[in-house]
């Protein structure tokens, strides 16, 4: 698995308006963690109720997805520059 | 030098295989002649992996009726790798489904089939990728891998 994504930059730029935002992605990566600690509990019974019909397991392997897709998003780059409109993401 | 390795370096000179599957098939030979001949020794892996899919459109700066978008997108492997393996995630009941939809449309392929060592394969595959394409409109469309 690749190291998770440090920053994010959006830039989006309209004829009236500029908008850009530089994202700290290594500060919400803790928060995000303190989050699901405070939940696991709740994810743990949802997952262990959902068990039998299979829905549990797809559940914890979905979870573990999300987190290797997050991770995976590092190096992602989107540049659309039209006449009047341009969108920026990138993730480093 | 064999017969059967002459007919390989042939083949890979008229541009019939790839590099890679004169290399395998080289390989077979030196293993079939218990490495009596020496041949040139590459190693495994020496191409690099590709690490980004890039695709750029670049409009035609002439066109009538003002340029279109410029697109530049780089989109990381392992996103990709990660997004195919999400594939595993879908419940037997959609899997039906899509199956149903891609039968509607005259494609008749099973998406259960689909396997994690087929997607490292395709992934690998992907590395030969390049589309060059210059549209009726002069946009220049390109697709590779780096």
């Amino acid at each position: 698995m690749n190291r998770p994504p440090m920053l994010m930059h959006v830039k989006i730029r309209g004829e009236n308006s500029n908008f850009g935002l530089w994202l700290p992605l290594f500060l919400l990566i803790p928060l995000a963690l303190v989050v699901l600690i405070i939940l696991s509990p709740l994810i743990l019974i949802g997952i262990l109720a959902l068990w039998p019909s299979g829905w549990g397991k797809l559940a914890l392997l979905a979870l573990w997805a999300a987190v290797v897709s997050f991770c995976s998003l590092r190096g992602l780059k989107v540049d659309i520059q039209g006449p009047r409109e341009s969108v920026f993401i990138s993730v480093v | 030098m064999t017969e059967n390795k002459k007919k390989i370096l042939e083949m890979l000179a008229d541009k019939k295989i790839s590099v890679e599957d004169a290399y395998r098939l080289l390989g077979v030979i030196d293993a079939d002649e218990g490495g009596q001949e020496s041949t040139p020794k590459v190693e495994p892996g020496a191409k690099a992996r590709p690490k980004y899919l890039r695709v750029n459109i670049i409009p035609d700066p002439d066109a009538v009726g003002g340029s279109g978008d410029r697109v530049n997108v780089r989109v990381p492997m392992s996103l990709i790798r990660a997004g195919i393996k999400l594939t595993s995630l879908i419940p037997a009941e959609a899997m039906d489904k899509v199956n149903g939809a891609l039968k509607d449309k005259g494609i008749n392929f099973d998406v259960r089939s689909v396997k994690s060592e087929d997607i490292e394969e395709l992934i690998e595959a992907l590395g030969e990728l390049e589309v060059d394409v210059v549209s009726g409109r002069g946009e220049k469309v390109k697709v590779y891998v780096e």
